[in-house]
């Protein structure tokens, strides 16, 4: 991300180390907002010069990528499980330090798979929360199955037990926990519900890739557990996910299913289709995985600076990290309270104009979305609560520190004259 | 360089010597020279733009709506997701008829999207669904015709699209072998309502993985596009979404590959030429050739077996060229018809499709590609031919149970 020099005529308290201190801004060479007008949304020059998709991260180490890819030039395998994707898997599981790991050309069709593996019993619905990734409902849809959406907590902003059991009927063929941004859920409460009630147990672990629960690294709980590695994300295939199991029966039925069932050349075994991953999209994985902890690392490094920078903002509230366990710091996630002066919309709005791409969290959720197939639900007003209010802010390794400092300077100048601002938002 | 076989058990099946140190395959991997490879892969990390419908892939979309005279292409991950993608689409509902001689994701894109498949039998000659079979299958219940490009040669696209507009429903193609290939002069990408093609590693249009649905339909494209994920602008109402993104790396490939078309359509030209001159003339074989005066990409060559003139069930020449390492491939063998889930669910198909039960047991495809060349494709023929003379001999062979 590209940021516009200039004079800076601005300070704030900084919070690091616990420590309020008076910081001044004109020694970084941060641009400021210092009237309305500078707002690019009222005409100014927005604050950096051009968008970056979620997806435009730091280009890898190219020669490592070369070096991966050329092995599949030499071995002439593009796809079809070659040896880059094997690879792959092992390093993925010893990662997750599960069993078995099974890579997809996407994370989505993982768990279409899954899904159709797991639901064996129960009358074809699925436990799930609404407040989650806008397509995992459509997943659900595509192996044939009912999204019965259940609610969250506002501490956690995922399906507690009694959320998830509130849901559950003779219906119940499976539990799908989506692992929420920042936070985990209750694995080893679900895992308990699940196993009392005798249902399989799926987790959504795309935003809780890296993380470890009570010290063990996510990607061995329940029955399966889900990743992505679309380019957006921890690690970055361009297109890829995988599934991380100790079941080996499962691992095995995956592996068939994502090559259209086959098990050698002519049998097929499994209705499958097609969802594998190509040779040079696991040379992509395995560089970025080989970077994966000094990414992290960069992470919370970014996160730390959000912290510093967002805590003299009034009105804004970091979701903090639980920093005792293990985590990818990936998402910077926001509640806009009640004493913030603007509707998260026009926060948006005036943020998107800045080019600061802020985007608003699990908005719609699931059950306002207008689908093609059925779903079931009750009232889910915490989850409502939460899409409304939550934003993630912009991160990455494109985001440097003084970056940062930008957005945190923005929000910090939209606090102080957001009364002044929503006038003029709405009278134009 | 010879054969170098002169009596049956100098045949690697009978513990001679193999004909072919390395495995010929049948698929085409045509990969770029790996200079261009690396500069196009320099450009997407200088870009960084990975997916989510990059500079790539619209350029990619551009030269291909181009080359095939269509007005809109959509990239998609690959063929299946393409034609799964293309049932949610098409709004399909109930059951769509479509051969069962074909590959399996055929069938497969429509039961992931809840339509039940009804299997019409195909042309004893050129071995396309057979329309008059499939007026036959037509009633209320039936949502759609899925023809199939079969070899990349015509589905009989005229003969369907009466028979659709007849009974007032969508047809459409799977297309995966057709790229580049033409019915009645016109490019295919242009029949039915769309058409689908695969650009995996094997075909001639080469993605590693990947595909792209055709249409000329404005509001079915800008549906596919949200359908597959690929327009996240969410301005149009969809049934249900599923990832279908091509990927910048995807797209990369595929445009060198565009770029060298011209000279792998004639290599390919060159050999099928090479086997039809020479297995043409053997007794009880027959390559399928495109019809007279269509391009082709003559990806295929595809290789149809009579024993009783042959002297040799196809199954048993197809273990003796595995063991000299030519990796021919039965395909389809079994039909969909008789495959897993297919035969269980839907019974009613196991024994009403004779010609394709025939052609499932009588056709097999031969090496191709850039691992070939034309010594190799005269020794294989030579091997074949080898096998011919000496059927009577290796006849016990055939009792043997195949691998």
């Amino acid at each position: 991300m590209r940021r516009i020099g200039g004079p800076l005529r601005f300070a704030s308290f900084s919070n690091q180390a616990g420590v309020w201190l008076w910081r001044d801004w004109t020694k970084d060479n941060i641009p400021v907002k210092k009237s309305l007008s500078d707002l690019a949304v009222f005409g100014g020059t927005p604050s950096f010069t051009e968008i970056r998709s979620a997806a435009s991260l730091s280009p890898p180490d190219a020669e490592a990528f070369f070096d991966y890819a050329k092995r599949s030039f030499d071995s002439r395998r593009l796809t079809n499980n070659g040896p880059l994707v094997q690879l792959l898997e092992r390093r993925l599981a010893e990662l997750h330090q599960a069993r078995f790991c099974v890579a997809f050309c996407g994370g989505s069709w993982g768990l279409v798979l899954a899904m159709s593996c797991l639901a064996t019993r129960g009358g074809g619905e699925i436990v799930m929360p609404s407040l989650t990734y806008r397509h995992l409902a459509d997943i659900a849809a595509w192996a044939g199955l009912t999204p019965r959406f259940c609610e969250v907590s506002r501490e956690t902003l995922a399906s507690s037990v009694a959320d998830v059991e509130d849901c559950m009927n003779e219906r119940t063929a499976f539990i799908l926990v989506a692992h929420p941004s920042v936070h985990l859920a209750d694995i080893g409460g679900l895992t308990a519900l699940a196993t009392r009630r005798h249902v399989p147990l799926l987790f959504d672990s795309v935003e809780a890739a890296y993380a470890s629960y009570h010290g063990s690294t996510i990607g061995s709980f329940g029955n399966a557990e889900c990743f992505s590695m679309h380019a957006s994300q921890l690690l970055n295939g361009f297109e890829a996910g995988y599934l991380t199991t100790n079941d080996e029966t499962l691992a095995s039925r995956l592996r068939k299913m994502r090559g259209f069932g086959f098990f050698g050349q002519e049998n097929v075994e499994e209705l499958g289709l097609n969802a594998k991953l190509n040779e040079i999209h696991a040379a992509m994985a395995l560089v970025s995985l080989d970077d994966i902890h000094n990414r992290v690392r960069r992470n919370r490094e970014r996160y730390h600076a959000y912290q510093e920078v967002l805590g003299p903002v009034s009105g804004i509230r970091l979701v903090p990290y639980e920093e005792a366990e293990k985590r990818a710091f990936k998402t910077i996630l926001v509640e806009l309270t009640d004493a913030w002066p603007l509707r998260r919309s026009q926060t948006l709005e005036i943020m998107h104009a800045e080019n600061m791409p802020a985007l608003p969290y699990c908005s719609p959720p699931l059950h306002l979305r207008k689908t093609g197939y059925r779903t079931a639900r009750g009232a889910l007003p915490v989850t409502e609560f939460i899409s409304g209010r939550y934003v993630t802010l912009p991160n990455g390794d494109l985001l440097s520190h003084s970056d940062v400092e930008i957005v945190g300077q923005v929000l910090h100048f939209l606090q102080n004259h957001g009364a002044s601002i929503a006038p003029r938002l709405e009278g134009r | 360089m010879s054969l170098g076989k002169i009596k049956p058990t100098d045949l690697a099946i009978l513990g001679g010597p193999v004909a072919f140190s390395a495995p010929l395959p049948v698929g085409q991997l045509n990969f770029p020279e790996w200079q261009r490879f690396e500069e196009a892969m320099r450009g997407i990390f200088a870009r960084r733009d990975y997916t989510d419908h990059g500079p790539l892939a619209q350029q990619f979309e551009a030269k291909l709506a181009e080359f095939l005279h269509v007005k809109h292409v959509v990239c998609v991950a690959n063929a299946t997701i393409g034609l799964m993608a293309a049932a949610v689409a098409l709004g399909l509902r109930g059951k769509v008829i479509l051969p069962a001689f074909t590959f399996i994701a055929s069938a497969q894109s429509l039961t992931w999207a809840g339509i039940s498949p009804v299997f019409c039998d195909v042309d004893p000659h050129t071995h396309q669904m057979d329309p008059a079979q499939a007026a036959l299958l037509m009633n209320k219940d039936i949502s759609a015709i899925m023809g199939v490009h079969l070899w990349g040669n015509p589905c009989f696209p005229d003969e369907f699209r009466e028979l659709a507009r007849d009974h007032n429903v969508p047809l459409y193609f799977d297309a995966a072998h057709a790229f580049g290939c033409t019915a009645g002069s016109k490019p295919v990408g242009n029949f039915g309502e769309l058409e689908v093609f695969s650009f995996h590693a094997t075909k001639i249009l080469n993605a590693a993985e990947g595909g792209c649905v055709c249409t000329n339909d404005d509001g079915l494209a800008e549906r596919l596009r949200t359908i597959a994920c690929i327009d996240s602008t969410e301005r149009i109402d969809i049934p249900l979404a599923g990832n279908g993104r091509m990927s910048e790396a995807q797209a990369a490939l595929g445009l060198l590959s565009l770029e060298d078309y011209p000279k792998v359509q004639q290599r390919n030209r060159d050999y099928h030429e090479a086997y039809r001159r020479v297995l043409g003339g053997f007794p009880g074989l027959r390559i399928q050739s495109p019809p007279s005066g269509e391009m082709s990409n003559y990806q295929y060559v595809v290789m149809e077996i009579s024993a009783d003139e042959f002297g040799l069930d196809r199954d048993t020449l197809w273990s003796i060229l595995h063991a000299e390492n030519v990796i021919s491939r039965r395909y389809f063998s079994p039909g969909i018809h008789r495959s897993y889930y297919y035969r269980d669910n839907y019974p009613e198909f196991v024994n009403s499709l004779p010609v394709t039960d025939r052609l499932c047991e009588s056709v097999m495809q031969l090496p191709s590609g850039q691992d070939m060349d034309l010594e190799k494709i005269s020794r294989v023929c030579e091997l074949i031919w080898f096998v011919h003379r000496n059927a009577k001999a290796l006849k016990p062979i055939a009792r043997r149970p195949i691998r």
